[in-house]
Parts: C-alpha cells; sequence; structure tokens
C-alpha cells in the first residue's frame, strides 16, 4: 500500500513575482509503505521543497499530496499527517527546543497531549532507539554532531511517526556522524518498518536504500533501484551527479574495455567479478 | 567553554535541590521582602545564620556564594559612602562643609551593607540551586492563573526556554564570526569605543542574519513535531511539592515573622531598636 502520493505537483516560489523560482514541476510519485527510498539530487533539484510538502510544512501551488489519503491542504488533518511523516532537518542545533535530553524528547508527545506515563515510555524507547539512553539527563551542548543529530531523529520518533523523512540530515556530519545516523535509519526501517525517505547529495548513501529517486530542476528524471540508476551513469553526469567510487571504477574499467558490469555497488562485488576475469 | 544554559548553577546532591522550584522562587521573594524590613543587628545575625544553614545543607562551598557578591561591591562602597556623608539625623560626630558624619549615619551604612550582601547571597541561592529549564517550568506554573485572561503562559515558557537553548550556539556563532573577520584583517579589539564599536558591525550583522535563518528552521523543526496540535497539552515532568516544601515553608515564613515582630512589635526608635535594645540594655545593666 503506497502512504506518499503526489499526483503533478507544482510548487513555486514567490509566486506572480519576478523572483519567482518553479521548484517543482509536475511532480508523480508514490511511496509505499516500509520501503526505504533515497531522492539525491543537485543543489536546487527541488528535493528539499519536495520534503516539506510531505508534511504540509508547504502546501502545493497545484496538484495534490496525499498521505494516507489526507491531503496535505485540508487544516483539520494537517497535525494528524504531521504525526504520521516525521521529519529531521539539517542543522541538529535547529531543532532542539529544550537544554536537556529528554525534555526535548518529550517536546513531541507533550504536544499531542499523550498521557505523562506514556511520555515517560516514548522517552526512554525513542532514546534506546538511536543509542542515546545513557544521555537522557544530558544537554545536548558538548555533544559531537552525530549524537544531535540521533536525538533529534528520536525527537521526531517520540511521536511514532510511520515515515521519517531526512532533509540532508547527514549533511552537516562527519563521516563518523553520517555512519552513526545511516545505522541508525537503517534499524529503524528494518526494526520498525518505517518508511524512509532520505533525501541527500551523498551518491553511496543511497546505496542502502530500495529505491533511488533522481531530481533534477524540479522534475524527476530517473526512478528506480540504485544499481540501474548508477549503470546509467552518463545521464547522472549530465545533471551533476556523480556515482558512488566503486561504480564509477567499474565504468572506467568497462570503458577501458575489461567487460565488467556497470552496476556494481560493493567493493566485495568489485573483487569478485574482477577475480572471474582472472 | 562553561555550559552557559546552565547559568550559575551549581550542581550537586542536596534537599534544597530538590525543593519544588516553585517553592522556592516564592521564598525567595519572600526572603527579598523581610530583608527590607529588618530593623536590628539580632535579626541580620539570625538572617545570617539562617542563609549559612541553608548554603551549608544545600552543599555549596561558601565561597561560590561569595563570589556572587563580587559583582556587587563597587554598588555596596557607593550606597555605604553616599548614607555615610549625606545622612543628617544622629548625633553629628565630624562636620566639614556640606557633609556631616553621624551615629546614625554609620549605623545606617553599616546595616545598608548587610541588607544588599543578604539580598543578593540569598537571591543567588535560587540560582545556585535550580537549573534554568526548572525555573522555566515553574515559572509556567506559577504564571498558569494569568492564562485565564488569555496570557499565553505556554508560548511564554517556550520562549524562554528556546532562549536559554539558544545562547551557547549563539555566542559560539559569534566567536566563529569574529574570527572569521579577523582572519580577514579586521581590528575587533583595538581602537577606541567609537572604534570599537564600529568594528563590531560586521560581526553583528552576519549574526543576526544567522539568527534568523535559525530561527526559520527552528519554526519548522516545531511545526512537524506537532507544536500547537491540541490544546491539552500534557507534561512529562509535572511538579509536585512534598514534605521538605513545607518544612522550607515553616522556616522562611517563620523567619519572616520574626523580621516583622521585631520591627513592630519590639522595635523602636533611635540607635539600638528591636531585640538589640532588649541586648543594649541587659548589658548596660550587667555592666552597672
Amino acid at each position: 500500500m503506497s502512504i506518499i502520493k503526489l499526483s503533478n505537483v507544482f510548487y513555486t516560489y514567490n509566486k506572480d513575482t519576478e523572483e519567482q523560482v518553479h521548484a517543482l514541476q509536475g511532480i508523480n510519485l508514490e511511496i509505499e509503505e516500509g520501503s526505504f527510498v533515497a531522492l539525491v539530487g543537485h543543489n536546487g533539484s527541488g528535493k528539499s521543497t519536495l520534503a516539506k510538502l510531505l508534511n504540509g510544512l508547504l502546501l502545493p501551488t497545484s496538484g495534490s499530496v496525499n498521505i494516507y489519503d489526507m491531503d496535505t491542504t485540508n487544516p483539520s488533518t494537517i497535525y494528524e499527517i504531521r504525526k504520521n511523516v516525521g521529519m529531521v532537518f539539517q542543522n541538529p542545533d535547529n531543532q532542539m527546543i529544550a537544554s536537556i535530553v529528554e525534555d526535548d524528547i518529550a517536546f513531541g508527545p507533550e504536544n499531542l497531549g499523550v498521557p505523562r506515563e506514556e511520555i515517560i515510555e516514548r522517552v526512554d524507547w525513542a532514546l534506546s532507539k538511536v543509542g542515546m539512553l545513557e544521555h537522557k539527563k544530558g544537554t545536548p551542548f558538548k555533544m559531537s554532531g552525530g549524537q544531535k543529530q540521533r536525538l533529534a531523529i528520536a525527537g521526531v520518533l517520540a511521536i511514532k511517526p510511520r515515515v521519517l523523512v531526512l532533509d540532508e540530515s547527514t549533511a552537516m556530519l562527519d563521516p563518523q556522524g553520517r555512519r552513526e545516523v545511516l545505522s541508525v535509519v537503517k534499524q529503524l526501517n528494518q526494526d520498525e518498518k518505517i518508511t524512509i525517505i532520505n533525501i541527500t547529495h551523498y551518491m553511496d548513501e543511497a546505496l542502502d536504500a530500495d529505491r533511488l529517486i533522481v531530481m533534477n530542476e524540479g522534475k524527476i528524471i530517473d526512478d528506480d533501484t540504485p544499481k540501474n540508476v548508477f549503470s546509467r551513469y552518463a545521464q547522472l553526469e549530465a545533471v551533476k551527479l556523480a556515482t558512488p567510487p566503486v561504480t564509477g571504477l567499474a565504468i572506467k574499467l568497462n570503458q577501458a574495455g575489461i567487460p565488467i558490469d556497470t552496476n556494481i555497488t560493493t567493493q566485495s562485488e568489485l573483487v569478485e567479478k574482477l577475480c572471474q576475469l582472472l | 567553554m562553561r555550559d552557559i544554559s546552565f547559568g550559575q548553577y551549581y550542581p550537586s546532591e542536596s534537599v534544597i535541590h530538590r525543593m519544588d522550584p516553585r517553592a522556592k522562587i516564592i521564598f525567595s521573594l519572600l526572603y527579598m521582602i523581610g530583608m527590607f524590613f529588618i530593623v536590628s543587628y539580632t535579626m541580620y545575625l539570625v538572617t545570617f545564620i539562617f542563609l549559612m544553614t541553608v548554603i551549608l545543607i544545600a552543599k555549596i562551598p561558601p565561597k561560590i556564594v561569595f563570589r556572587s557578591i563580587k559583582a556587587i561591591v563597587f554598588i555596596l562602597i557607593f550606597t555605604a559612602i553616599i548614607n555615610l556623608l549625606f545622612y543628617n539625623e544622629g548625633k553629628v560626630l565630624v562636620e566639614w562643609w556640606k557633609i556631616r558624619i553621624t551615629d546614625a549615619g554609620i549605623n545606617f551604612s553599616v546595616k545598608m551593607i548587610f541588607r544588599l550582601t543578604m539580598l543578593v547571597m540569598g537571591t543567588s541561592l535560587l540560582t545556585y540551586t535550580t537549573t534554568p529549564t526548572a525555573l522555566t517550568d515553574a515559572i509556567e506554573s506559577l504564571l498558569k492563573p494569568l492564562s485565564y485572561i488569555k496570557v499565553p503562559v505556554h508560548d511564554i515558557a517556550i520562549i524562554m526556554s528556546i532562549a536559554l537553548r539558544f545562547i551557547p550556539g549563539l555566542i559560539e556563532e559569534t566567536d566563529k564570526i569574529m574570527m572569521a573577520q579577523k582572519a580577514r584583517g579586521a581590528s575587533i579589539d583595538t581602537g577606541n569605543f567609537i572604534q570599537k564599536v564600529k568594528a563590531m558591525l560586521p560581526v553583528l550583522i552576519p549574526l543576526f542574519v544567522s539568527a534568523f535563518r535559525r530561527a526559520d528552521e527552528l519554526a519548522d523543526a516545531l511545526d512537524a513535531r506537532c507544536y500547537n496540535a491540541t490544546d491539552h497539552r500534557t507534561k512529562m515532568k509535572v511538579l509536585k511539592y512534598s514534605g521538605k516544601d513545607l518544612v522550607g515553608a515553616i522556616v522562611v515564613v517563620a523567619l519572616f515573622v520574626g523580621i516583622l515582630l521585631d520591627k513592630y512589635l519590639i522595635g523602636g526608635s533611635g540607635l539600638w531598636v528591636g531585640i538589640d535594645r532588649y541586648i543594649a540594655d541587659g548589658i548596660r545593666n550587667l555592666v552597672g
């Protein structure tokens, strides 16, 4: 069953002024419940705009965005939508509202009027899901970027969403922090069957996804498994996106006349294929 | 760098720390009012003993509490000298031009120093033993009745909480911008006052821009976490009065009543007032 459905969505910033920007131009998209989707695109491709449409932070200029058949333009169900579609943003420092970890995690459920005992349970659950339970009483002030971003995820988890949208949530993190966040997200997808939409410009993050959507200039230009998308590398390069290094190497070898597949995504796969050729 | 969002909070495990923050705010207010009614040296001594006992129970090094007085040393000396020089009642000890130093003037100045010192020590005990977060919660709870006249009490509390949360981040950011501007040859620490103010402009403008950007992202994050989803918000941390707050109330009220009794029932006029007079009389009788 598809949990998110966008039909013919257009979004224009500063509409009818001289600075108007057509950020999205006719997006049609369905996302299956429980899937792990990566959405990549160059700067200005409209991927962050798309993210903000998913929980009604922005409303489409035309077309419709539906979450479980609830339209985001309907004010009476907007909080029901936001409860189902959690969103983590780029800068972890700008998402926390309290100076103490547990107070921050409790903010979401408090807003929803969840009974006190359940809030306490949810806080512990969310913190243990991101591996930060021991920092419950601590302060985010001295934490690493990866830790802070995991707290931001916990803060969203506490409202028990069915979809987790990561809007370039790893862009400001160091490689260690990125690994931490991605492994947490993968676990959530597997254990809790939470649908993940990871918006990123790191191609290697797309490797973990079941589905890779490529955007350029407000349009979806490719939508397939990561392997298949990467094999159409010429098209990716045309929109200023690079294939992951391993795939890039395979492509170069292929171009140099070595008969090797161009949809290789992992190091071990490449080693195996190369060994077979010897 | 010290964690500024904790203010001057001094973490330790004590009964005072665990008391209800609302109770502590009320006690501090009562204490402050009380300080303005003290007339006799004996009551100052009693209050001082009370303060030291609280500091001892709170397990805060007295050194740290005394440090809070440092900030007001200038005010203390200034008010003391002004009072000393321009207090006109009482027996004149020294007279020169318009300046008159009287015995009552000395008395008044000394008491003023005691009063201000203990006022600052007492109120800083509140911030030493209560986290800013707890204070915010307490203020929200104490202001709750105002929500009946449509004062957005919860919004005020959220604003306070966010302000506390963002102070360290903004300070960090200021440092970064200053370094960036210095790296490009800006001289921020040199020159006279006006030059320094002008040099702050290239720091303040990017800081404001970034603060607005942060606010924008934070607003999205608040919305994404269902802020304002319902009027029936719940709270994870519920403030609850307990036995220790009752004990605290009894002690603070006793002190307050003592101060009032001293002033109005046994107080008099002149140098030695209140209980002081009885003690002074007693000593005089013993000697004579």
